[in-house]
């Protein structure tokens, strides 16, 4: 899952439009709650099934998308 | 203008605030022997208060708001720092925070399906929804074994549901469950305590809201006067308490929906304020107290969630600036019925039994303290009344629309915030300009 599809999952559960490869999702009004639906749409696209904590650890397009690519 | 307001909850002492501020006389009629309805204060130590049933706010509360300015009453935040203690699939799991130890990505399914269904109801008219004849039939807990597949999602789901509208899934229907959270604000607004519907908490318990507003309005309010009958003539209403009858030239209904049906209306409404399929709100508030918050000191918040009961969910409620702990219990959903049907002495024993095991670090509690909503006899549940399968198409229509000289209000009669303060308040506003409007020439 490229950059750009984590940013689009990112503004889709965020709904803002502002959101670029080093947006950190829990500065841009994420919680818990919201985390967990990036991680379903991530799983949904890659079958990587990612836990909370990685998407705390990772909390940026960017970032998100290196782990996932690790995981895969 | 003379109107009679039965029930002294934040809906009907709104509304008679803003009657009286409009030239009208108003006489409040409540049937218990205090003002307050769904709100209550405990007092758990000299000045230090907590609250026995609706509790939290969030920037969104717009008229909540507003009345708390005008009254000069101040918020406290809610959220406290610190790991939640977790027994879901095992016994006492910390971690920081308030996410349950499941799996991210069955919750975010659960989620996803929870956002997917609250989008498809008409906020405004929920019987209005398209498919609603569909939503309405199914009840949450079908839905949740059609749509939820992981066992995560499955544990879940009854507890989120529980938290949020204090519902067990059985006996409500789809789009209750959809609408009740998409009036409050989505489920993220609801659930969130930072930024969400449990931002703040009222500084000295919210029971003061109704205390103070009834103060100002003195002699008007008269406790322990339940209203028997509402019958209707030409020239008005008149009220029968077991005190004698009360006259006005309208009347307004701020009662849940099952104690409104209760009063021996004449003409009777054309239609039912609830069915048999309407149940209270499950809920049942427990408070412990500790001689401080000793879990803060540990790096723990007070937060827990269990899978088992009774206490489903905990959260610290100590009073601002005093010095006892407070940790306030849920009991909700299914477990709130049976628990509320045991004896006081297995209820207490049950509740401690379950906190030394969430908080093995903790003392005894010094005192306990148990609200039972349930059975509550002038509300019938908490936090407010469930639709079940069927209701909301029958009854949705006329929830709001007057009886001849008679209106409604009541947080059921908001479709915004309904359950929550912010709609009893705003239904209070709602119920005194109809009157007004009516009355101006």
């Amino acid at each position: 899952m490229n950059v750009d599809a984590v940013s689009a999952v990112f503004r889709e559960v965020l709904e803002i439009s502002e959101v670029n490869a080093d947006s950190d999702f829990f500065v841009m009004g994420g919680d818990s709650l919201l985390a967990t639906r990036v991680l379903s749409a991530v799983a949904r696209a890659t079958g990587v099934e990612l836990e909370f904590d990685d998407l705390l650890d990772a909390p940026t397009p960017n970032a998100l998308s290196k782990k996932i690519a690790e995981a895969a | 203008m003379n109107v009679v307001v039965v029930g002294a909850g934040l809906a009907g002492l709104t509304a008679a605030t803003d009657l009286v501020a409009r030239g009208a006389e108003v006489t409040v009629l409540e049937a218990r022997e205090q003002v307050g309805g769904r709100t209550r204060g405990l007092e758990v130590e000299p000045g230090g208060w907590v609250d026995a049933g609706a509790a939290y706010l969030g920037e969104r509360h717009t008229a909540l708001t507003a009345l708390l300015a005008e009254l000069d009453l101040k918020t406290t935040p809610a959220s406290v720092a610190g790991a939640g203690r977790f027994a879901l699939r095992d016994e006492g799991r910390t971690r920081p925070g308030r996410f349950p130890p499941l799996s991210a990505v069955a919750l975010g399914e659960m989620f996803d399906a929870l956002e997917e269904v609250t989008r498809l109801v008409r906020p405004d008219a929920p019987w209005l929804t398209q498919d609603a004849a569909r939503l309405d039939g199914v009840t949450a807990e079908r839905w949740a074994a059609e749509h939820l597949r992981h066992p995560d999602a499955r544990l879940f789901f009854p507890l989120f549901l529980g938290e949020m509208m204090a519902a067990d899934p059985a006996r409500v229907s789809v789009l209750h469950m959809a609408f009740y959270l998409r009036s409050g604000g989505g489920i993220r607004y609801l659930n969130a305590f930072e930024g969400g519907a449990q931002e703040w908490r009222i500084a000295g318990g919210a029971h003061q809201l109704c205390e103070r507003l009834a103060a100002a309005l003195g002699d008007r309010v008269r406790l322990g006067e339940p209203v028997r009958a509402l019958h209707q003539d030409a020239g008005g209403v008149t009220a029968t308490t077991p005190r004698g009858p009360v006259r006005g030239t309208h009347a307004v209904v701020a009662v849940p929906p099952v104690l409104a049906d209760a009063i021996d209306h004449r003409p009777g409404p054309p239609a039912p304020r609830s069915t048999p399929a309407t149940g209270p709100g499950c809920a049942v508030k427990v408070h412990l107290v500790y001689p401080s918050p000793l879990w803060r000191e540990l790096g723990l918040s007070g937060w827990s969630v269990s899978a088992e009961g009774p206490l489903l969910s905990t959260v610290d409620d100590s009073p601002a600036g005093g010095r006892a702990g407070v940790l306030t219990g849920f009991v909700t959903g299914g477990e709130a019925i049976r628990y509320a049907a045991l004896p006081a002495a297995e209820q207490r024993e049950l509740a401690v039994a379950q906190a030394a095991r969430l908080f093995p670090e903790l003392p005894p509690p010094i005192a306990f303290h148990l609200t039972d909503w349930v059975n509550e006899p002038h509300s019938r549940g908490c936090y407010a009344a469930l639709f079940g399968p069927g209701d909301w198409l029958r009854l949705g229509p006329g929830l709001a629309a007057p009886h001849g000289r008679v209106h409604w209000a009541g947080t059921e009669t908001s479709t915004e915030f309904f359950g929550l303060m912010e709609g009893a308040i705003r239904s209070g506003h709602r119920v005194a300009a109809e009157i007004t409007w009516r009355e101006t020439p």
